[in-house]
């Protein structure tokens, strides 16, 4: 019983830091259907943000937390402004966007890699939270995940939020309903996509600093948001709390799949499960209704 | 309008430059390297290894030291009073890039040696290149059987300067069953590494013959963060030793999971653990571990080395580092006996070559042109400093 | 001598493209975007492997088998999944592409991990450039076909075909099965060219240099795709100088490819004496010349 509770623990935590990396390709997915490929790079670049102002600046921790997200957020436009913008303005489909933005991503991880500063080895955080676990009984519950689960939570609820209250995010909602009309009916698309990459790169931002104080900085992080942009289809693209509920799911499977049948089979397991739950809900567990064409 | 033009101009570019490539490489065939005149020939040598990907770490520490060696070497007046020049690309750790590396440096760069790859995965289909030009290799830290012989057969043209992973895995299991009279052991391994995979095999098959169970086999994804799942499941099991073979970032953050799983069995490892980052990372989850090593790092022999490294490169030697000055030792060593620059020449003397390197005494058998019983080092993790313990030879 | 370096690389192109040119099927003619087909090229890797290696036959015979093993784990594949839609089918393929790695990986028959060596060194430039040309004859002739065109109608509005009457599951799947039997068999001719297979070899990472070279060649071209082959297969050689800085231009160049040429290199051209006679008339009489909208929608 112990096991099972601890197992339940560790799914929680590494499925919460899926949600963080997959809310950002729904963002993205949501108002320009397709998926951003680039947002790894970014959220390995707010990794390396924030190493680099804890250690070089000394910046205290929350200052260096906010200017890596808000480092990554420019990323995420910059990257939309050269990758993305003049596609969208040739009206170009789907699938050159995401090659583009392929492309996006091995530049951003190699070129970490040969700026001679960075490099290729991995950079460990300076120790903000101290490793020793909190024990409840048997169970073992590290300090940083809890400080993770609820940074995440609180990200994710501000965010939800946004877009359900503000007048920027019923603008959002209306351009991810529908784009063209939208830009009929007075709504500033372009201003709605700055917006977008913004906030996904924040978040991005956020995300890579966390992921790097809990499993160091490193060029090749974009292999783990692969994991998350799978949590992002499993709930939906497109949904963000489709994307959170796929990503905790996700993490939940995994670790089960891992801790009760097989962890050298676990990825093969948890991707049948995933295809079966695809071929029974096409549109993902929460994913937003498209017409015919994806 | 203009950008087409530009995109399609761009394309036409490379496709002239791959022909001038061919072309260049014809015109050097043409021009014979011994009209050259011989006071200011070059000799040169290749070497091929990952500068770019998750294996960059080693090959560029790879790469600055053939630099240094060789800059060195020609300071003293070269090999047979040559110059020595290295040659080094990337494979990104890729095979198929190995094998165009390969092809590369035999017949268009024409070294008369390679040193490299690092992967065994990378070693293993270059084979046939190098037979096929009669250039040797020697590999540095390409440990799976396979790369030198194959099906009984010894490659001729492949050698390496390290110990192979039966040995390996038997110097881990050995020294556990023996020294550290554990009972019970777990492995976690990364079933997408050759490496992994391969020393997982040989310490459980030497585990169990000393009369040892293996109580948790579990795997984990190459890339993969996150162990907690499969350590859980270990702590179920109560192992008093955890075998990790892979390499130092996956080891960090695994000890580090253990640990705050409440896991105390101790640790052991091969030689993908040593590294300056493993203690920075996870000094307290290691302290106390044992690994398998190809040297011991306070040996006096290897304190100069590391110090004209460190004065160089400004960064401390990963371990790839000291295998390959040894594979350096054992080229100029195999050109001097060869008497002249000429592959198929140095790999006959190779297969002869007997040698004092920084990570020991390195003599080359003719059956499997690996470095015969060579010496493994254990080393524990005191203080967050790797302290040697003992030279362990399996039987 | 010196050639044979140039003549490797253009053989490992000739390989890609015969993946390429299955691929430029699924995604240029049909629109489904794959990222598994590494996957189907390890199947017909191992499988054209254990055929010349265990029962010694000869090796074309050994690379159809190798194409036929794929092919039908695709039809397989092809049922559950091609119900799918845009990133959720993508989702599908990646997942089986690394499925199939996964499974390799731990099967120790084959080496798992640590790979399999000692394959016969059988593929050459030759006989991939003969194995070419009768694969693009086939696809030519395929798309030219009644069928070519009502896969060309699927990727362009598929409610719209299902409409007309056209079967678009059946062409979907007549698409997957073809383009996972030309993987196969270039997963043949890999293992026989590289004498080893390893599980490494097939990643996700060489699924997406694939479907990147088919979208740099151009949608809905055949010539595209061997322009696309050649050209992206020799750019990592050409840009090997730059040591650890290629990878950032390569991926430079994809984007600049894309943002300056979005329908790719050729998008739905097509490189035939007839079109370069058009193609002539058209530098002669500029401007006239029609953006050819490759799989445009929106």
């Amino acid at each position: 019983m112990t096991q099972f509770f601890q197992q339940l623990i560790n799914g929680i935590s590494i499925g919460s830091v899926y949600a963080l990396m997959a809310v950002g390709y729904s963002l993205v997915y949501s108002i320009m259907n397709f998926s951003n490929f680039a947002h790894g790079g970014v959220i390995m670049f707010g990794a390396y943000f924030g190493f680099f102002f804890l250690t070089l600046l000394r910046f205290p921790f929350p200052l260096a937390f906010l200017s890596a997200a808000i480092c990554s957020a420019i990323l995420a436009l910059i990257i939309e402004r050269v990758a993305y913008k003049p596609l969208r303005e040739r009206k170009a489909p789907f699938l050159y966007f995401i090659i583009s933005a392929m492309g996006a991503s091995i530049f951003l991880e190699n070129l970490v890699i040969a700026i001679p500063a960075i490099g290729p080895t991995f950079r460990t955080y300076p120790e903000i939270f101290n490793k020793q676990p909190i024990k409840i009984g048997e169970l073992a519950m590290g300090k940083l995940d809890i400080a993770m689960f609820l940074i995440s939570a609180i990200c994710l609820i501000v965010l939800i939020y946004i877009i359900d209250h503000t007048k920027i995010g019923k603008a959002i909602q209306a351009t991810s309903y529908n784009i063209k009309a939208s830009a009929l009916m007075g709504v500033n698309t372009d201003f709605i996509l700055v917006t977008i990459f913004l906030m996904g790169g924040f978040l991005a931002g956020i995300a890579g600093v966390l992921f790097g104080m809990k499993y160091t900085v490193y060029p090749q992080i974009g292999i783990i948001t692969n994991k998350s942009f799978i949590a992002a289809v499993f709930g939906g693209l497109g949904s963000l709390p489709g994307a959170v509920i796929g990503s905790v799911l996700l993490g939940i499977i995994e670790t089960f799949t891992a801790g009760y049948f097989s962890s050298q089979y676990r990825d093969l397991i948890a991707f049948v499960l995933l295809i079966t739950v695809l071929v029974v809900r096409p549109m993902g567990l929460m994913g937003k209704v498209t017409e015919d064409k994806a | 309008m203009k950008k087409k033009v530009l995109a399609l101009l761009m394309v036409c570019m490379m496709i002239v430059s791959v022909g001038l490539a061919g072309c260049s490489s014809k015109t050097e065939t043409a021009a014979p390297a011994e009209t050259a005149s011989p006071a200011d020939e070059t000799v040169k040598v290749g070497w091929m290894g990952s500068l770019t990907g998750d294996q960059a770490v080693w090959g560029q520490c790879e790469l600055n030291t053939v630099k240094m060696l060789f800059e060195e070497i020609n300071g003293k007046g070269g090999v047979l009073g040559k110059k020595l020049e290295v040659i080094g690309y990337d494979t990104k750790g890729d095979p198929q890039e190995a094998v165009n590396v390969a092809k590369r440096l035999t017949t268009q760069d024409k070294v008369c040696a390679i040193l490299g790859p690092n992967a065994s995965g990378n070693a293993i289909p270059i084979a046939p290149v190098l037979e096929e030009a009669k250039v040797p290799d020697i590999a540095t830290v390409a440990t799976n059987p396979k790369v030198t012989v194959l099906d009984g057969k010894v490659k001729p043209y492949n050698f390496r300067v390290c110990f192979i992973d039966p040995y390996q895995g038997a110097v881990a299991a050995g020294y556990a069953a023996d020294i550290l009279k554990a009972k019970s052991a777990a492995v976690l391994y990364d079933v997408g590494d050759d490496y992994s995979q391969g020393l997982t095999e040989f310490f459980e098959e030497f585990f169990v013959k000393k009369g040892g169970t293996i109580v948790a086999r579990e795997g984990f994804k190459t890339g993969d963060v996150d162990f907690r799942p499969q350590l859980s499941k270990i702590k179920a099991a109560n192992p008093e030793v955890i075998f990790m073979p892979y390499f130092f970032k996956e080891v960090a953050l695994s000890a580090n999971q253990a640990r705050e799983l409440g896991i105390d069995a101790i640790l052991m490892g091969g030689d993908g653990w040593p590294s300056e980052q493993l203690i920075s990372m996870a000094k307290d989850a290691v302290e106390g571990s044992f690994f398998v090593n190809h040297l011991d790092y306070e040996d006096p022999e290897v304190q100069d080395f590391k110090t004209r490294y460190k004065a160089k490169y400004g960064k401390d030697v990963e371990l790839n580092g000291y295998l390959v000055h040894d594979a350096v030792l054992m080229f100029v060593d195999g050109m001097t006996r060869a008497g002249e620059a000429n592959g198929e020449k140095i790999a006959q003397a190779l297969e002869t070559t007997d040698i004092k390197g920084i990570t020991g005494r390195i003599k080359i058998s003719k059956e499997t042109h690996n470095p015969e019983g060579k010496d493994a080092a254990i080393l524990k993790i005191v203080d967050g400093k790797y302290v040697f313990q003992q030279k362990f030879a399996a039987e | 001598m010196g050639n044979e370096y140039i003549l490797g690389i253009f053989t490992l192109a000739g390989i890609n493209l015969m993946t390429v040119l299955g691929l430029s099927l699924l995604t240029g003619f049909t629109g489904l975007f794959s990222f598994g087909h590494a996957g189907f090229m390890a199947i017909g890797g191992y499988a054209t492997a254990l055929m010349t290696l265990n029962f010694h036959w000869p090796f074309i015979p050994s690379l159809m088998v190798g194409g036929l093993a794929a092919a039908l784990v695709s039809a397989v594949l092809g049922k559950v999944t091609l119900k799918l839609k845009g990133d959720y089918f993508c989702i599908a393929t990646l997942g089986f592409g690394e499925a199939v790695r996964l499974i390799l990986d731990n099967v120790q028959t084959f080496g798992g991990a640590r790979g399999w060596p000692g394959i016969p060194h059988y593929t050459n430039f030759w006989n991939v450039l003969g194995i070419n040309i009768v694969a693009i004859i086939i696809l030519a002739n395929l798309i030219h076909s009644r069928h070519g065109r009502n896969m060309i109608a699927v990727r362009e509005e598929e409610l719209a075909s299902q409409i007309v009457g056209i079967n678009v599951f059946k062409y979907k799947m007549i698409s997957l099965v073809i383009s996972a039997a030309y993987a196969g068999i270039a997963g043949g001719m890999m293992g026989h060219y590289m004498t080893f297979l390893q599980p490494k070899m097939f990643s996700l990472v060489k699924s997406t240099e694939l479907t990147i070279i088919v979208i740099f060649g151009g949608l809905g071209s055949i010539s595209g795709s061997v322009l696309g082959a050649l050209v992206l297969t020799s750019l990592p050689e050409i840009l090997r100088a730059f040591s650890s800085w290629r990878l950032v231009f390569y991926g430079l160049a994809v984007i600049f490819i894309m943002i300056s040429r979005p329908e790719g290199l050729m998008g739905g051209y097509e490189l035939t004496p007839s079109s370069m006679k058009r193609l002539y008339r058209n530098i002669v009489s500029k401007r006239s010349k029609a953006v050819h909208s490759a799989g445009g929608d929106k």
